[in-house]
């Protein structure tokens, strides 16, 4: 595979979330809102870069019998010390990223990625593969994060648009359904759908 | 292709990362602590002088909140709760006082975790400020209990005769009634449960005729 197509392919016919379903759980929990959605996914990409590259260089030693552990060891030890370095630094950043810190290590794709591509790929390749697959993560969440919070509470990045452009006065209502986890996986079905019909080889026969 | 490892490189390898991994782990939080301790205060300081609408700095909340509050504490109205360590270390029956009021400190539970706060009351026991935090809520959700927005939707409530509780599409001019989260229902009964707990432990400070106790003698004669 052609380097380029290793943060491409995450995009289209490799993304995460459309093709392979995995970081399903914090995509629902996340994206009521633009701005909690845009930090999951900017930390998710963050470590699933950062524990690609480990465990690739790790990857002749590890035993193939405990390789999950060696997994969940590193990547949890990487997001706690993210986590303390930015608590004693940054606070403010820490503080948006309170909840996460949890749900990254359990993010499948983090997972995913190291049992299929890092333990098998030479780092830099892993390094990239990383990347792609945090941004095509991170391309789903941020537009879940904006349709919900647009139409669910009438804001984009805490800002008022609906009532801005002046639509309460002529009867727009918010749409409570948005707010809530099931509409996620409503929108992320849409999504799947409308990608599925671009990509005909996708479908299962 | 396939390597085969015994078992004693498989015990020592696990042994081996972990050690290393508690390491890193111990020597990050043992010498990152001060510093967030620091950030805690500070963020502490930070929300009380918020309630009373002013606005700090974590550089500066040291400074003003010395200029600003005094510490006060309450009789306890239960023994029992009084050892009870805050979620910053303050014990329930710790309260602050402004020029114009008290605040007193909120502390509960939310749906995933610890929830907090601060209410600044005037002498009539009518919200001047609130602002509230949580440890893990969700975004979005139960976290909104954050936002400026929230907190404002406590200004001109009272917590005299009664605790105010969250209810959903609230009558806003019920004084003892404020909009809950959508989406948010469990922290929401959180805050009301904390508020609750606040009441009844406060209740001397806070009802109405005898609020004015909690503020200096000075102010008690002037009222009188």
């Amino acid at each position: 595979m052609k380097n380029l197509d290793l943060i491409k392919l995450p995009f289209s016919k490799e993304n995460p979330i459309l093709v392979q379903v995995l970081g399903v759980c914090s995509c629902l929990a996340v994206t009521a809102q633009l701005k909690p959605a845009v930090v999951m996914a900017l930390s998710v990409t963050v470590v699933v870069v950062l524990a690609n590259v480990i465990i690739s260089l790790l990857r002749n030693t590890i035993p193939p019998r405990i390789r999950i552990i060696v997994q969940l060891v590193v990547v949890s030890t990487l997001v706690v010390l993210v986590d303390q370095v930015l608590k004693a630094y940054v606070y403010d950043v820490s503080k948006q990223l309170s909840v996460f810190v949890g749900l990254i290590i359990t993010n499948c794709i983090v997972m995913g990625r190291l049992e299929a591509f890092a333990m098998v790929q030479k780092p830099w390749a892993s390094f990239l593969d990383g990347l792609g697959n945090g941004l095509g993560y991170s391309v789903i969440l941020i537009a879940l994060g904006f349709v919900r919070e647009l139409f669910g509470s009438g804001t984009l990045w805490g800002y008022p648009v609906m009532e801005k452009l002046g639509l309460y006065g002529i009867g727009y209502e918010n749409n409570g359904l948005m707010i809530m986890p099931p509409m996620a996986l409503i929108l992320v079905g849409l999504i799947i759908w409308w990608h599925r019909s671009r990509n005909k080889d996708l479908c299962e026969k | 292709m396939k390597k085969t490892f015994s078992n004693r490189y498989i015990f020592i390898y696990s042994a081996v990362l972990v050690v290393v991994a508690a390491l890193i782990l111990t020597v990050v939080s043992v010498s990152l602590k001060p510093l967030q301790t620091k950030n805690q205060e500070a963020e502490m300081k930070q929300m009380i002088l918020k309630t009373i609408g002013v606005e700090a700095t974590r550089e500066n909340a040291d400074k003003l909140f010395d200029q600003y509050i005094s510490v006060g504490a309450y009789p306890s109205v239960r023994p029992d709760e009084a050892t009870e360590e805050g979620v910053h270390g303050s014990t329930p029956l710790q309260f602050y006082r402004y020029d114009g009021g008290i605040v007193i400190p909120l502390k509960g539970t939310g749906l995933w975790g610890p929830i907090w706060g601060y209410l600044a009351l005037d002498e009539s026991s009518t919200v001047v400020g609130a602002v509230f935090d949580h440890k893990g809520e969700t975004p979005g959700l139960g976290g909104e209990i954050a936002t400026d927005k929230f907190a404002a939707r406590f200004i001109g409530k009272r917590m005299d005769s009664q605790a105010i509780h969250l209810a959903k599409n609230a009558d806003h001019s019920n004084p003892y009634e404020v909009d809950a989260i959508s989406g948010g229902t469990m922290t929401s009964n959180g805050v009301t449960a904390m508020l609750q707990k606040a009441y009844e432990n406060y209740k001397g400070l806070t009802g109405s005729s005898r609020a004015t106790r909690a503020s200096s003698s000075t102010r008690e004669e002037a009222q009188q």
